[in-house]
């Protein structure tokens, strides 16, 4: 078992599907690699912060009740994606930064899998002059 | 508990690390020892892969996501055999006059530094980029900044053999970076120098450091093998970098009271701004960093520089999210980018600490100047993208995601001052300074002008920590130049200094 919990990690899914609309098509094993990523990166982490992530977790998913009258991941997309914007632009800085650091780990484990370049337009050669000087002549 | 001795131990081996041994390991000749102690591993060749989350594992703190207190922020440290020269750009300025007039430093000498500063721009190949190796990413930059009129210059960089793989960020692939990894390490080795890999210093005792060398499962082995260590010295050099240094000073029980021991930390504070153009550009091949605009660091307190950076760092960098947000990251081969820096100043309560469990802690409180200075710089960005033909633009202060080039004339409008929300906007640093400053109090400074410690003659710091101001320029010539200037300091005082008997 990971850092995250298990009865946590369909919600950070739902979350990233709404952070990054591509991440909801992941295979399964791509799905479980941007998992594995925000894992991993959490593990290096001092367990207070750990704690802290899971905390926010649980916040974000029962605070929209006091607007919406239900839990995050039992409103419709476009309520979710509401309620998140909501947390991203909170008055009070340590909701912001408590969701940036979620959105920050998401944006890693989809954006940091070796095959996102082709579907983004970035595949970077280890000979890039070659690549530019050809351009170039072209 | 292991026991060592040694002449002179240095803590660290990037810029300021690594001139001092190089410096330092004639003495070698003479029978002294000294030891290097490094925190970070010294890749293998083979292990510089450029894959974003793999390198910023191994080559820095926290992954290159330190946070300060108020998560408003995070520092990117490198930690290395090398230290940060292993993933900054090489960018090789030297600071100048007037800069060096502010920092106001009795005995410190512009002549002075500017000619410790040559000495390494040319040990490391420092030169510009032939004009063939200039990507649209970085042309871009310099033609719209000539149309506006702002004054642009190219960086010199200290590179030899560039592919131009456009990761030096993550560790030059080709190891054509000339760091200190490169440079200056290497030729300490030869002269007898030792280098630590993989040991961490947990505090610095009387005339000697404790430290403990780890196993990881990357890397080259470590000289020492794993424990923990009591390396005795006459003279101790810190040169962990301007959070690391002060933090260890903390740490330790230090034979004087220092007040302003961690205090005065500047970082120039910077964020990304992002350009889509309606057809691909090269921008990720070619070397990513060319050109630099100062034309606003006096009136307005900002620098532009050309940046590349890879898509998980692209991503966290743009604010917001959902379909606009990927729509623009799928663009990446069209996208061009300039990271702005504010120069901020040295605020006393702006500081390195380390909390109750020896935690090191970056307190920053953003200033309103600085935050108007990142604004204004991201208008100047904007407008400088709108000039070299950009489609449309992201600017993180802007409530809008995109501001289309039929709104440029729009750009203050669309660029709010209270635009910039900290903790909203993803603002990063990699320049950290100050926290030991050179000076002639104890009350204000933390070492002299030649980076010995006040009321410790045995204790040297040699790196950015001893900036007094920040440096209005990427630091690490001059980093190197001011521990081109403790080395002499240390050689002039060795013969004075003791070790503690056995």
């Amino acid at each position: 078992m990971g850092v995250i919990p298990d009865s946590q990690r369909d919600l950070l899914s739902l979350i990233a599907a709404r952070l990054v609309p591509e991440s909801a098509q992941l295979s399964g094993a791509g799905h479980a690699e941007m998992l594995a990523l925000i894992d991993e990166a959490l593990a290096d982490r001092p367990a207070a912060m750990q704690r802290q992530f899971s905390l926010f977790l649980q916040v974000l998913r029962w605070a929209p009740v006091a607007r919406y009258g239900r839990r995050l991941d039992r409103l419709e997309p476009r309520q979710q994606e509401a309620a998140l914007r909501w947390f991203q632009d909170c008055p009070v800085q340590i909701i912001r930064s408590g969701f940036w650091g979620v959105r920050t780990l998401i944006m890693m484990g989809y954006y940091a899998r070796p095959e996102v370049g082709a579907s983004i337009g970035y595949h970077p050669s280890a000979d890039g002059n070659a690549v530019l000087h050809a351009r170039t002549r072209r | 508990m292991l026991e060592r001795d040694a002449d002179i131990v240095i803590i660290g081996s990037g810029a300021g690390g690594g001139t001092i041994a190089t410096e330092l390991a004639p003495l070698c000749r003479n029978g002294a020892r000294v030891v290097v102690l490094e925190a970070g591993p010294k890749l293998r060749e083979s292990e510089f892969t450029g894959r974003e989350v793999e390198m910023a594992r191994r080559l820095y703190v926290d992954d290159g996501g330190f946070l300060t207190e108020d998560r408003s922020m995070t520092l990117a440290l490198g930690r290395a055999y090398g230290g940060s020269t292993v993933v900054y750009t090489g960018t090789s300025l030297t600071i100048t006059e007037p800069t060096l007039d502010r920092w106001g430093v009795a005995g410190l000498t512009h002549g002075d530094v500017l000619r410790r500063s040559q000495k390494y721009l040319a040990a490391n190949s420092v030169h510009l980029l032939a004009d063939e190796d200039l990507n649209d990413n970085n042309r871009l930059f310099a033609e719209g900044c000539r149309a506006l009129g702002y004054r642009v210059e190219q960086f010199p960089l200290n590179l030899k053999g560039c592919t131009g793989s456009s990761v030096c960020n993550l560790g030059c692939p080709s190891g054509a970076k000339m760091g200190t990894h490169r440079v200056q390490l290497p030729e300490a080795e030869r002269h007898g120098v030792t280098v630590v890999t993989n040991c961490t210093v947990n505090r610095i005792d009387d005339r000697a450091v404790v430290a403990t060398v780890s196993e990881r499962s990357y890397g080259e082995p470590s000289a020492w093998a794993p424990g923990e260590y009591r390396v005795r010295a006459r003279a101790v050099v810190v040169s962990a970098g301007a959070v690391g240094s002060p933090a260890l000073m903390l740490r330790s029980q230090l034979p004087a009271a220092l007040p302003a021991l961690g205090r005065y930390f500047t970082c120039h504070p910077a964020l990304i701004l992002v350009a889509q153009h309606d057809r691909p550009i090269t921008n990720f091949a070619g070397h990513p960093k060319s050109f630099y605009c100062d034309h606003f660091a006096d009136s307005d307190g900002f620098l532009l520089e050309t940046c590349m950076y890879f898509p998980f760092t692209t991503a966290k960098s743009l604010t917001g999210f959902g379909a606009e947000h990927s729509g623009l990251m799928r663009a990446m081969d069209r996208l061009q980018m300039i990271l702005v820096l504010a120069i901020d100043p040295p605020e006393r309560d702006n500081r390195v600490l380390v909390d109750r469990e020896g935690r090191t802690v970056v307190r920053y409180a953003f200033t309103d100047r600085v935050k108007r200075s990142l604004v204004l710089a991201m208008r100047a960005s904007a407008r400088i993208f709108f000039a070299a033909g950009a489609a449309r633009i992201h600017a993180p202060a802007s409530p809008r995601f995109l501001i289309e080039a039929a709104e440029a004339n729009r750009v203050d409008e669309l660029i709010p001052f209270d635009g910039l929300v900290l903790g909203k906007v993803a603002i990063a640093s990699a320049h950290p300074m100050g926290g030991c400053r050179m000076g002639s109090s104890p009350i204000d400074s933390v070492t002299d002008s030649w980076g010995q410690v006040h009321g410790v003659p045995w204790l040297f710091v040699a790196d950015a920590s001893l900036f007094p101001r920040c440096a209005e320029i990427n630091p690490y010539v001059t980093i190197m130049a001011l521990a081109d200037r403790v080395a002499e300091g240390v050689r002039r005082q060795l013969p004075e200094l003791r070790a503690l008997p056995s």
